[in-house]
């Protein structure tokens, strides 16, 4: 007996000095992964391109708020995360921050003070990035951002949360290699998979989690990279699966949907409404380009844009529209009033102004918060360059019951070819009051 | 502390987090269906006095009576809609060109010539026609009978008695135009009671699509749905 816990004792012991060194024993950060030339100069106009293309703004911009102020709130599964200020204010921004200090941010996710950031910060996508960008970003938040003073909300999760030295044991878990390596042989190629990958890190959304919350993978050999994920309730769809748009769509397609948030297919709504404003309507076209390459090329080639010939069960939901029969269901009703206007009875909408909802990945999604949302609270286009009329789809949420807003997607999820799952009164109870994040993408 | 039990406590612990969070999201719905509409002989109007409701209630159901083949305009509550609008920006003129020279010879084409805004003309309107029908009936308008009310309205209208009080407006046009827009109007502005105008004459309300129906001659078989998504 005196044994055995002898044993435990040190067992315990033993964990405790692990738990110990893992927590507090000095951070080792990232190295450069390049040697820059020692008088290298940020070329004009660059540092800003990048900063657009890695979407910082996104969430370092408040609505409304000064530029890189911070004080945007991001929702995660442990509490609210609010982003800091990133501007150049040497006391509450990153004014202090040497070079090396700021790579490791972006690198490792340790903040100038060694205080671990919350993973919501994407450095495990980031800490693939090259060099030469860290230091044209690094350049940009120095000498072409002004200056704010303001300290934003503070995050406060709870506990366990709230144990930052947790995250350097989650770190150490979860994160992947550093440095991105080439892998083509193909520079169209390479600089798509470095745009989605690492810079955009569109992974960081559109991957699975894993068991420990962490992105389950972050390049695309592996096979279970931009298969889908969750933020916000909604789900992030799949971008490589056969039936997924971008794979289906034409390359142009693809393009005009990132360049401007629509196409004759789809309408950008949810965060990815922010993405567009914010960050791929700046994109040249030569990025573009290699963008929707390197997702065709990971998906199997993608698709050529033709929409299939509506199946049986599709017509069958046309016709049932198109009868106005007063002795149809509630959800077809709800259809014909509030929704057959603009998206017609065969679910095709409009090019490049009403979305399609026969196949839509929001709609048939496996997270029903996106579908039940956009009918609750409407939705805004971005204005982009390319595109700039900002068509909203109006909210239904006053003029719809739980109930009908429930019979309503529960419908619209199972018309024409849509085969996705019934909605619950429930289910909208717990999204009313919920407005979401991007409300104005314009801001 | 290996990496599987690392990972199996943290698994539960994110689902422990996922799970509160889930519930705390849980909030009091914002959407609550409207109150039923009280009944018309309880109603407390807004803008109009106890007097003047009388006679409101007497002259639309003259306008359009519930002896006809579809609802008065009891029926479709016209009488609420109005006082709601007197009561409202309409009543006050907000938007109209009020200042002067108000001149009631003016062609039509220049516009309303009174003075008064339309809840002073219902105002005016109604006590010196209430007077008019105490001296020449022996009551106020809404205790007269319904043939009486209908030869007052008439001779209003014709022109044959005229209202010095509402200073160049047509109170008869302004009643009129009120009574048939109340009867008509979405049931949102407090008119048109359970859309039963529009079920009365099969217009199909704010639904907005009837492209499938272009070139069809069977009448559409939907009733009517209203701003606030109400099905009749």
């Amino acid at each position: 007996m005196k044994t055995f816990l002898r044993i435990v004792a040190g067992l315990i012991v033993l964990g405790l000095v692990a738990v110990a060194a893992i927590a507090f024993l000095p951070i080792r950060k990232t190295p450069p992964n390049d040697q820059l030339a020692a008088n290298y100069e940020v070329p004009a106009g660059q540092g800003e391109y990048t900063m657009r293309l890695a979407d910082c703004a996104a969430c370092h911009t408040a609505e409304g708020g000064e530029p890189f102020a911070g004080g945007r709130a991001i929702e995660s599964p442990f509490g609210t995360i609010w982003s800091t200020n990133i501007t150049p204010d040497p006391d509450v921004g990153i004014g202090g921050y040497t070079l090396d200090e700021f790579r490791a941010v972006l690198n490792d996710g340790v903040r100038r003070d060694g205080t671990h950031l919350y993973p919501a910060m994407p450095y495990d996508n980031y800490r693939k990035l090259s060099e030469q960008d860290i230091r044209v970003l690094y350049g940009f938040f120095m000498n072409e951002v002004e200056p704010v003073a303001s300290e934003g909300e503070t995050t406060k999760l709870d506990f366990p949360f709230d144990q930052r030295w947790g995250i350097r044991v989650w770190d150490w878990a979860a994160l992947s290699a550093p440095g991105f390596t080439p892998r083509y042989d193909d520079p169209v190629l390479d600089r798509g998979a470095y745009l989605v990958e690492t810079l955009g890190h569109c992974g960081a959304c559109h991957t699975p989690r894993n068991a420990i919350f962490a992105q389950a993978a972050t390049t695309g050999e592996d096979a279970t990279f931009l298969t889908g994920g969750a933020i916000g309730g909604w789900s992030a769809p799949d971008l490589r699966g056969p039936n997924s748009a971008p794979q289906t769509w034409s390359a142009e397609q693809l393009k005009a949907y990132l360049a401007s948030g629509r196409n004759d297919r789809s309408a950008v709504t949810g965060e990815m409404s922010l993405v567009i404003a914010h960050s791929m309507q700046y994109a040249s076209e030569d990025d573009l380009d290699a963008i929707v390459a390197y997702l065709r090329h990971i998906g199997g080639g993608g698709g050529d844009g033709t929409q299939p010939e509506p199946d049986a069960d599709a017509e069958a939901t046309t016709e049932l529209l198109a009868s106005a029969d007063p002795a149809m269901e509630l959800g077809p009703r709800l259809y014909l009033d509030n929704c057959n206007a603009c998206h017609f009875t065969d679910g095709r909408g409009a090019d490049g102004v009403f979305p399609e909802l026969d196949g839509n990945s929001l709609v048939n999604a496996s997270q029903t918060a996106g579908v039940i949302d956009v009918i609750l609270n409407g939705s805004r286009l971005p204005s982009t360059q390319s595109r700039p009329a900002d068509l909203a789809m109006p909210d239904f949420g006053h003029r719809l019951s739980d109930e009908e807003v429930a019979a309503l997607a529960t419908f619209v999820r199972s018309a024409w070819s849509n085969e996705a799952g019934a909605v619950t009164a429930d289910d909208v109870a717990r999204r009313r009051g919920n407005a979401g994040r991007p409300q104005d993408p314009r801001s | 502390m290996s990496t599987s039990a690392f990972k199996t406590t943290r698994r539960q612990l994110l689902q422990s987090a996922a799970a509160g969070a889930a519930l705390s999201a849980i909030t009091h719905p914002a959407w609550a269906q409207s109150a039923p509409a009280v009944p018309l002989d309880e109603y407390e109007p807004t803008y109009f006095s106890a007097q003047e409701w009388a006679f409101i209630l007497a002259a639309t159901a003259r306008l359009i009576p519930s002896e006809g083949d579809g609802p008065g305009a009891i029926e479709a509550r016209v009488p609420v809609f109005i006082d709601l609008q007197l009561a409202g920006d309409f009543g006050i003129a907000a938007d109209w060109y009020m200042d002067g020279p108000h001149d009631p010879a003016a062609p039509a084409q220049l516009g309303y010539q009174s003075p008064l805004n339309p809840a002073e003309v219902y105002r005016a309107a109604i006590a010196e026609l209430d007077d008019w029908c105490s001296e020449e009936h022996g009551a106020p308008f809404a205790e007269l009978e319904a043939e009486t009310q209908n030869a007052v309205l008439t001779a209003l209208e014709n022109g044959e008695l005229t209202l010095s009080s509402t200073q160049g407006a047509s109170f008869f046009g302004l009643l009129l135009q009120n009574t048939k827009e109340g009867y008509f109007a979405d049931p949102k502005y407090g008119g048109n009671h359970g859309m039963a105008a529009w079920v009365h004459i099969g217009f199909p309300g704010a639904r907005a699509s009837f492209l499938e129906w272009v070139g069809i001659e069977r009448a559409y078989p939907l009733g009517p749905v209203s701003i606030a998504g109400e099905r009749a």
